[in-house]
This record gives C-alpha cells, structure tokens and sequence, in this order.
C-alpha cells in the first residue's frame, strides 16, 4: 500500500519545488541548482519505483486525494490512478525531466532571471506528470492549463531574441483555443454523466453515446491534439521549438506533445470506447499520415536547425497517431513504443543542437560548417540521434518503425482497405525523407569546411554532454534489447491500453474483483540484433587494424575564408586545383532535385505557414470543426 | 560451434568472400558485355579484382578537413551492412539465421550502404562530394518509394499470418505455386525492381550521384587508396545482391538436388538478371539529370508498381 | 603475406586510372587521349579507365604548355595524386613548350615541377603512341609499388 502515495508525492514535490526555488533559489545558483536537482530526482526515482508493482506486478495503483473516496459508487474526489499506460508515459517524461535539468544548469548560466526559469520548468514537469498519473478529467484539464502557460512563458524566456516574444504569444492562443476546447468537452461531460473521474465516465458512456456526448469527443480530440502539435494545430509550436532554450525545446518534444498523446489514447480508448469504430480508426490514420508527410515535407525546406528539429518533432508524432489509429496489439505497441522513442532522440538532438548554439552562437546553417572538427563527440551524438529518428538499424527508432509498419499492413491485410496500404507507403517514404533532412544537417553543420570566423569553438562542458550520451546508449539499448523493453514496460502499457473495464473495476470497485483485462502479447523474434553485434565486434577489430596500421599523416590547411596560401597541397581537399579555403558549401539548399519537382506543393506550404496568428486560431477551429462533423456523422 | 559457423557463415560463405567473389565477377562481366555490346575487346573478366588490389596498393590519403573516424569507419561499416544481407539471402536454397529474413528489414538495410556513402563523402569536406551526397540522397528517395510499393504487393500475393514480410515464406509460396514472375499480377513489380536495381546500384543512366566527368565521381572524390577499395567492392556487392533479390523473390530457387548446382544456376541467373537490367540499359543510354531521375521514379516507375499493387489487390 | 603483396604489385600494372589535367593544351591532344578509349583503339584492354579525381588515379597525363593561370593548379593538383604514381606528358607541349615557347605566360616545361616518367612526343601524337606510353607507364607502376614496399 506504500506505492499509493508515490504519484502524488512526486507531483506534489515538483510543484513544492517551484514554490522554493522562487522564495530561496533567486539569488544562490547552487541553492536552487540543488533544490531543483533534489525534486527533480525525486520525482524519477518515485516514478522508477511504480515499474514493480505495476508493470512486473501488473497492479493499478489508486489514490483519492484527502481520503475522498466514492459514496455508494459515484466518485466524488479527485483520484490519481496509474495504470501501466500512465506509468509507461510517466517513466520517460521523469527521465526527461532529469536530463534536461542536468543539461539546463549549464545551458542557462549566462542567462539572468534563472529563479524564475527554474520556477516554470518545475511547473511543467509537475504539470507532466500531473497530467500522466491523475485520473480526474477536470484535473486533467488544470494540468493542460499549467503547462499551456509554463510553456509558453518558457519559449519566450529569452525574450531579448528575435521572434520568442512572438513563438510564446502564438502559443499562448492556440494553446488557449485548445483549452478552452477541453474545457468546454469537460462541461459537456459532467453535464451528461455527472462524473469527472474517467474510469466511470468511461463506464457510464459505454455503449451509450448521446449527441451532446459525442460533441464532447470531438472536442476533446481536437484540444489534444492541439497539445500533441499535429496537423493542422501544429503551426504554432514550430516557433516555439525553435526560440526555447534547447532543455525546454527537448521537454516540449519529450513530455509536452506526448501528453497529447496519452489524452487521445483516454479519451479514445478509456473514456468514448470509440476505437472499434472503423471511422475513427480511419480518421486518425489519415490524421497521422498527413502529420507526418506534411511536416517531413516542410522540414527538408528549413535553414534553421531548430525549426528543422521542431518539423520533425511534429512528424514523427504522426507515425504515433496513426499507430494509436490502428487499434490493433502490435499498431499500439509500435506507437507507444515510438513516442517513447521519439522522446529518447529527439530529445538528444535538441540537446545537441542546444550544444551548437552554446559553442557556436548560432543555429543558422548557412553560417555553420566543419563543427565535428572541433565538437566531434556532439557530432557522434547527433550522428546517432539521427540515425535513430531515421529509422536506420539497429538504433531505436527502426525498431519501433517497423512494427508500425507491419501493424498497418497487417491491418490493412485483414481488413482490405487500401487506406492503411496507402499509410505504410506514406510512413516508409517519410523515413527516408526524415533521414534526407539529416543528412542535410550533419553536412552544413558538422561536416564541411571549418570558417575561419569560427575557429574559436571549443567542445561543451561535461555536464552537458553527460546528457547527450545517456541519450546516445537508450538509442543504441532500446534498439538492440528491444524484445526485452517489449516485454517489461511496452506489452503491460499496451494491454492497459485495451483495458478500459479493468481501469474502472479497479478505481471504482474492489481491486481484488477486477476483471483481468486484455492479454495480448506481442512476439516479433525476426530482427535479431544479437547478429548485428556479432558482426559488429568483428568490423571494429579489422578498423582498428586498419587504423592502427595506416600512418598518421595529416597536414594544415588553412580554415575556408582566410587569404593565407594553403601550405600542404596534399591534404586539401580536391576542388580542382583550386586553394581549398575557397571550397566552403552551404548547404541548406540541398535536395533541389526533389525540391524543384514539389515546388508547387512547397508553395502552397510555403503560404499556410504564414506566420499570422489569426490564420493559425483558424486552421485550428476548421480542422476541429471537420473532425468534429467527422465525428458526427460517423461514430454515432 | 554455433558461433564457430556463424563466423564461418560470415567470413567465407554466403559471407565475405563467396559474396565478394562473386560480385567482383558480376561487374567484371557487367563490364566485358558492356565492351562487346559497344564492338570492343573490352578488359579481362577479373579486371575488378585487379583494381580492388591495386587500390589496396595504394597511398591512403586522409584529407585534412575531413573527420577522420567518420571517413574511415563509413566503408567497414557499409560492407558490414552488405554481408549482413548476403547473409539474409538463400544463395541455392540454403538458409542462413533460419531464414527468417524480413522484407522491411532489406529495405533499411539497403540503405545503410548508400548512407555510409553519404556520410563518408561528407565527412570528407569536399564540395563535389556536398554536391553528390544530395543527389545520392534525392536518388534514394526516388527509388525508395516504387521499392516498397513493389514488397507490398509481394507480400500480398504470398503474405499469410504475422510472417507476411519474411523471405522465407516467399520462398516456400515460390516452391509451392510456381515463379512469382509468372503471376500475371507481379510482372509490372518485376519491371519496376528491374528498374529499381541500376539506381539502387548506382549505374548508367542513374549513376547522377557519382557521375565522374561532371562531380568527380562525387562523395567518392577525396577517396583513395584501401577505403576507396572498400567503397568499389561495396559497389560490386551491391549489383550482386540486388540481382540475388531479384531472383530470390520473382524466380525463386531451383533445386536440382545437388546443392553446389543449385548455388551455380543460382549465380547464373544473378548474372542474367545483371546483364539485362545493367549492362543493357547502360550500353543504349545517357546519365540523367537529378530531377529527371526523380520524377523518372516516382511516375514512371512508381506507376508500374502500383499497377501491380492494384492488380493484387483486386485479387488477380 | 608475400602472395598478397605479389598480387598487388601485379595489379599495379594491370588496372592504372588515368587523371587528365589540361595545362593550357589547345585540345588536340585531349582528343586523341579520349580517341584512345574508344571502340577502335580501346585501352579497356588493358584495364585503363579514365577517372574524375585525382585522388583515384595512378597515371597523371598532363598536356599543354603550363601557362601562368594553371602552374598553381597544376602542382596542386599533382601533389593530391597518392602514391606510387606516374606522370606522362603527352604532346609536344609540356616537353617543350612547343610553338608557344617563349612566351610571356608560359611556365613550362614540366620538368620543372615533376619527375615526369613517360614522355608520348607529337604534335599531335598517334593514338597508337598514347596507348604506347600509358602501357609503359604501367610497367612503371609495378616498379614504384615494390620499390615503395621496400
């Protein structure tokens, strides 16, 4: 019964910490380092200690908060219920909110106002993790709220550069438009089922939708899919990724979207019960592969590393909403398992891209080039965070990819809908476009020839890259020990999930009578990493023979962009008998080839993004609207 | 002893040396066919391996504005990724890893070697290479599409179960019923794969990416020496695998009963395979531009596969 | 290990790419170079191949006077070549300096720059000598590795 208290504990220290560091960490950097290290960890470790009773034990642990517990079946207080599926979301938000503290401490030192800073990122965390374990709809809501404000009082907190006032204003009101939406879906609900608690407004709704119920849903869907930045509620976020402070951009694409994610996964699965529905399936899948093509489409035209990170943030957020849209075992396992992967690499990619600005000032490409020269372990870490959100094996993001893709061929196999042949196509394609976008990257910005304006870049100090390897080894780990992580954290997640009567049996009624749930269980023994390993051990022994016996013969050349004459012609690089300092290619511009084919489509882009506020509120009530309506005429 | 045959499996065969064997053969033929269809004489068959030594032979030069790790570790780590895929394949109906082989899992590897070459050119810092590492990568979006057009609609006609994607049950599907070139249904996916394999292999008319006389040979350019080396016989290795696909999935293995005949008409129909869908197309045409190429793929012969996808789908 | 290093001396000779740096030729030669490859002379035969970068080559064939603009990029250029190495001078040209000799933009001889090992004479020379010169420029080749071995 001790376990009861670790989810409040650990949401009601995070908030405790915001409230100390404001009143004691203004003005000592270590005495708020420590209180928000203190909480922070706090937090992770109450979180890790839930992994044995409810994954290994497969228990579901309730709370009523002061002891409010229902009377005579109707819930009347607000309850925490972690469930495998909260606790599988909670897990890697605590993890993230480790390292981006870890990382911040260093990040942020020039900056001033940090108390206030840490005061925020505390909140969000507490509004994370709040959201993750509670199992009250209208708290549910609150936890929306703060970390709404938190965020975007946190994208603009660097407010003296050029557009954050603006990337913390546009979030602000769509992030309101999404509220007010749930806030409204919320209304809606008690009217009709009076009950907040999701557990019995899931039992009291099943099988019994009003038309003032379904409204509800739809928007809901709508509210959090504004949270969880898909199409066409994405607009406003691409700034705000781009103009956080690196730590953050990582908590939006780690914790903020994902629990987006986990609102659909309740409302859909545990609250409506509508997943069976072959409509609603159809509707996310399309939802998804829109998401991911669309944003991967817009990512290839950037010149901004972090805009281009924030385009893919909302891209592979699209193969988890369509996974979700699958309703199937393995399409919910692959989803799931995406977005913790998702959580895991992108995250490492703002912190390496928060590492180029930190050494290089900017994160302009056009202006970078040659970094992994001087950052060559940033350059490693990012080579492997890319690989791994491109799906390349053996890193993480292949393994979680291509159940995905089995899963909505399976389906579409079973069901002999064209549709979800159509989604494995569009996923497989974005991969590759995901991957082409990297490559972009590492070649403007660590590859290349070093300029000489920016000779002066040295590596980032060792509390920021303890963060960045930790990421790098979860890429590799995840992707290797896959099966492991399957059947430990993903298959009870996944099977809680499917589980909507025993998440009401058990908050509701007598935990000892609970129905057992769903027992599903996915097996895949086809990719085995293991031989991946094997010959890996023996390509490393030959290259370090290799390397060991080719001399180690290097000259100088000079840096592209001084006037001295180059003094080893030997090692310049080849560029027709040309000095090499002059041979410095910026390549943001790259893929025209396929640019030029799409450049109709790039235009009509081009224009959505334009950049108004009012424009944005609106694509979002349209696109609300339409699933709305959607909603409406199908779900019935 | 299971490890002792796994490494043996790896090093000698299907691994290592069978593989490079025979893939520096295939080119060697892919280039003598090449010279006859042009009326010359033409180099000897074994001229790839001769020029695989010479460039063991030769000075390394590591560029000084290249990363040097990254530039040495791109070609080990793009064969590693080939011999991994020998692996996957039934040379001669022998099964290697419980043949268990998944399609989706081809395709990705399949493209870790072009990414080694992406990254092993850029690492180099030259500009050329900046230039053909783009339109590598733009090839791999055009060709990746039709690719995976073209599993779907095989894993359609043979898919059973939660194995739909596995080689294996391709090739139990073959034994049973037949060719799958013959299913009237998959010709136009066989066009498009055969179309597939010269980008994917990276020769005329869509080696763009590597096109020697205008981007000096792209992200190859500041290569020399034993990495260079790697790089060709990587290259080599690539035609054999893709006709080795090819036949794996349309043609399918014959058994004779004796299994170093079964691996010899195997090979053969490799070389055939390399001979039409290469050598031909290489004799009678000019590079093509990156945008040409592009919109090649994903008209023309993403069109194709999707004709065979319907057609399967609508049960034909 | 002997067996290995023999084979790759004996490839040296037999698969020598060619780089083909223009020093201010007027064309002539570079004609009768790419005429070598074709079908009616075709020095495919004897493993030639004609490479983009000079980091692949083993033969460099240099035609043309040297003039002032390209003396910079030429030993750049031949620098970046790794070894064992030959370079050929084909034409009258960088032999001599040709009818261009004593002008005030020429540079040459190549001599000056480089050990150049196989001189192809001509104004322009046959392709028959081209293919002439490279073959023995091959032969050069295997001496270089193994002298490079030792």
């Amino acid at each position: 019964m001790m376990y009861a208290h670790f989810p409040v504990i650990a949401v009601m220290g995070l908030f405790l910490g915001a409230f100390l560091v404001e009143i004691f960490g203004t003005k000592n950097k270590y005495i708020r380092n420590t209180i928000v290290m203190i909480f922070v960890l706090l937090a992770a470790v109450l979180t890790f200690a839930l992994i044995k009773p409810v994954m290994v034990n497969g228990e579901i642990i309730t709370y009523w908060m002061g002891s409010w517990e229902p009377v005579e079946g109707w819930a009347i207080g607000i309850g925490y219920e972690v469930d495998a599926l909260g606790l599988f979301f909670g897990l890697f938000c605590a993890a993230t909110f480790v390292l981006s503290a870890i990382y911040s401490f260093r990040y942020m030192d020039s900056d001033d106002h940090l108390g206030h800073y840490y005061t925020l990122f505390l909140m969000l965390c507490g509004g994370v993790l709040g959201l993750v374990f509670t199992g009250d709809l209208f708290n549910m809501f609150i936890m929306v709220e703060i970390i709404t404000f938190a965020s975007a009082a946190l994208a603009a907190f660097r407010n003296y550069k050029f557009g954050a006032l603006e990337a913390g204003f546009k979030y602000l009101v769509i992030g309101s438009v999404g509220s007010s939406m749930i806030l409204f879906g919320v209304a809606l609900i008690y009217l009709q089922t009076h009950t907040l608690n999701i557990a019995q407004i899931g039992n009291e709704m099943a099988g019994n939708l009003t038309p003032v119920t379904i409204l509800a849903l739809g928007l809901l869907i709508m509210g959090f899919s504004v949270k969880a930045f898909i199409f066409p509620f994405h607009t406003p976020v691409v700034d705000s990724y781009a103009t956080a402070p690196a730590p953050i951009s990582m908590m939006f694409s780690g914790t903020v979207n994902k629990i987006g994610v986990l609102g659909l996964i309740r409302v859909l699965y545990q609250m409506f019960r509508v997943m069976d529905k072959e409509a609603m399936q159809m509707t996310l899948v399309v939802i998804g592969m829109a998401t991911m093509f669309i944003a991967v489409t817009c990512a290839l035209a950037q010149h901004r590393l972090k805009r281009l990170l924030a385009y893919h943030s909302i891209s592979q957020v699209g193969y988890v909403i369509m996974a979700i849209g699958l309703a199937t075992p393995l399409g919910v396992t692959g989803g799931l398992f995406h977005a913790m992967n998702h959580t895991v690499f992108k995250g490492l990619l703002f912190l390496c891209a928060g590492a180029v600005f930190y050494a290089a000032g900017t994160t302009n490409m056009d202006k970078l080039g040659g970094l992994s020269k001087k950052m060559p372990l940033t350059c490693a870490c990012f080579i492997v965070g890319a690989f791994a959100i491109s799906g390349i094996p053996p890193f993480n993001g292949f393994a979680s990819k291509w159940m995905i893709y089995l899963a909505a061929y399976n389906k579409g196999m079973e069901t002999g809908n064209f549709l979800y042949i159509a989604a494995t196509i569009v996923a497989v394609v974005t991969s590759v476009m995901t991957l082409a976008s990297f490559i972009k990257v590492t070649q403007t910005v660590f590859f290349g020839q070093l300029k000489a304006t920016n000779d002066y870049i040295r590596d980032v100090p060792l509390s920021m890259r303890i963060p960045m390897w930790i990421g790098s080894a979860l890429c590799i780990f995840l992707g290797v020990g896959y099966n492991f992580v399957n059947k430990t954290i993903l298959n009870p997640a996944m099977n809680a999930a499917f589980s909507a009567e025993r998440y009401f049996d058990v908050m509701m009624g007598d935990p000892a009578a609970a129905s057992a749930g769903t027992n599903y269980t996915i097996n895949l023994s086809v990719w085995n990493p293991i031989l991946w390993l094997v010959l890996f051990a023996i390509v490393f022994a030959a290259v370090a023979i290799a390397i060991i016996t080719t001399k180690k013969t290097v000259g100088k050349v000079m840096l592209s962009g001084s006037d001295n004459q180059d003094p080893d012609g030997k090692y310049a690089v080849f560029f027709s008998g040309e000095r090499s300092q002059y041979s410095h290619v910026v390549g943001s511009d790259m893929f025209w080839g396929f640019r030029k084919n799409f450049s109709k489509y790039f235009d009509v882009f081009h224009k959505f993004h334009n950049g108004n506020v009012n424009d944005y509120a609106t694509y979002c009530v349209v696109g609300g609207i339409i699933i709305t309506i959607i909603v409406f005429i199908f779900v019935r | 002893m299971i490890v002792l045959t796994t490494i043996l499996q790896i090093l000698i065969f299907p691994g290592f040396l069978f593989a490079s064997f025979i893939g520096l053969l295939l080119a060697g033929i892919d280039r003598k066919v090449l010279a006859r269809m042009q009326h010359r004489i033409g180099p000897p068959i074994i001229q790839p391996m001769y020029d695989f030594f010479k460039l063991c032979g030769k000075e390394t030069i590591v560029p000084a504005a290249a990363n040097r790790h990254v530039y040495m570790l791109a070609p080990w780590a793009s064969l590693c990724s080939l011999i991994v895929m020998c692996l996957f394949i039934p040379v001669g109906g022998l099964t290697f890893f419980s043949g268990n082989a998944d399609l989706i899992i081809i395709i990705y590897l399949l493209t870790i070697p072009a990414v080694c070459l992406i990254i092993g050119g850029s690492s180099s810092g030259s500009p050329y290479a900046a230039v053909g590492i783009s339109r590598e990568m733009v090839t791999m979006i055009a060709y990746e599409l039709p690719l995976i057009i073209v599993f779907l609609a095989i894993a359609r006609v043979v898919g059973r179960g939660e194995l739909v994607f596995s080689i294996k049950t391709v090739a139990e599907y073959q034994i049973a019923n037949g060719a799958l070139v013959s299913h009237i249904a998959l010709i136009p996916a066989a066009i498009a794969f055969l179309l597939i394999i010269p980008a994917e292999v990276g020769t005329q008319p869509f080696d763009t990416a590597e096109a020697e006389t205008e981007i000096c040979e792209g992200p190859l350019v500041e290569y020399s020496g034993k990495p260079l080396a790697l790089f060709k016989l990587n290259s080599s290795l690539k035609m054999f695998i893709m006709s080795a696909l090819f036949t794996t999935l349309f043609i399918g293995v014959v058994y004779t009963g004796n299994v170093i005949a079964d691996v010899v008409i195997f090979v053969a129909i490799c070389c055939l395979v390399t001979i039409i869908c290469m050598t031909l197309v290489h004799a009678v045409t000019a590079r093509l531009k990156i945008e040409h190429l592009f919109k090649f793929y994903w008209t023309v012969v993403a069109g194709i596969a999707l004709v065979s996808l319907i057609l399967v789908w609508a049960g034909l | 290990m002997s067996v290995l290093s023999k084979i790759i001396a004996d490839s040296a000779s037999k698969s020598p790419w060619i780089y083909h740096i223009n020093t201010g030729s007027c064309n002539g030669c570079d004609i009768e170079l790419v005429a070598v490859l074709t079908p009616r002379y075709d020095a495919e035969r004897f493993g030639f191949k004609l490479t983009g970068s000079p980091r692949h080559a083993d033969i460099v064939v240099v035609s043309g006077p040297i003039t002032t603009q390209s003396e910079e990029r030429l030993k750049r250029t031949l620098e970046q070549v790794p070894e064992p190495k030959c370079v050929v001078s084909l034409g009258s040209c960088p032999q001599s300096g040709n009818v261009f000799k004593g002008s005030y933009s020429i540079e040459g001889p190549l001599e000056k720059y480089v050990h150049v090992d196989v001189t192809v004479a001509g104004c322009t020379p046959k392709p028959e000598a081209v293919i002439e010169g490279l073959y023995k420029a091959a032969g050069i080749l295997k001496k270089k590795r193994e002298a490079m071995k030792k």
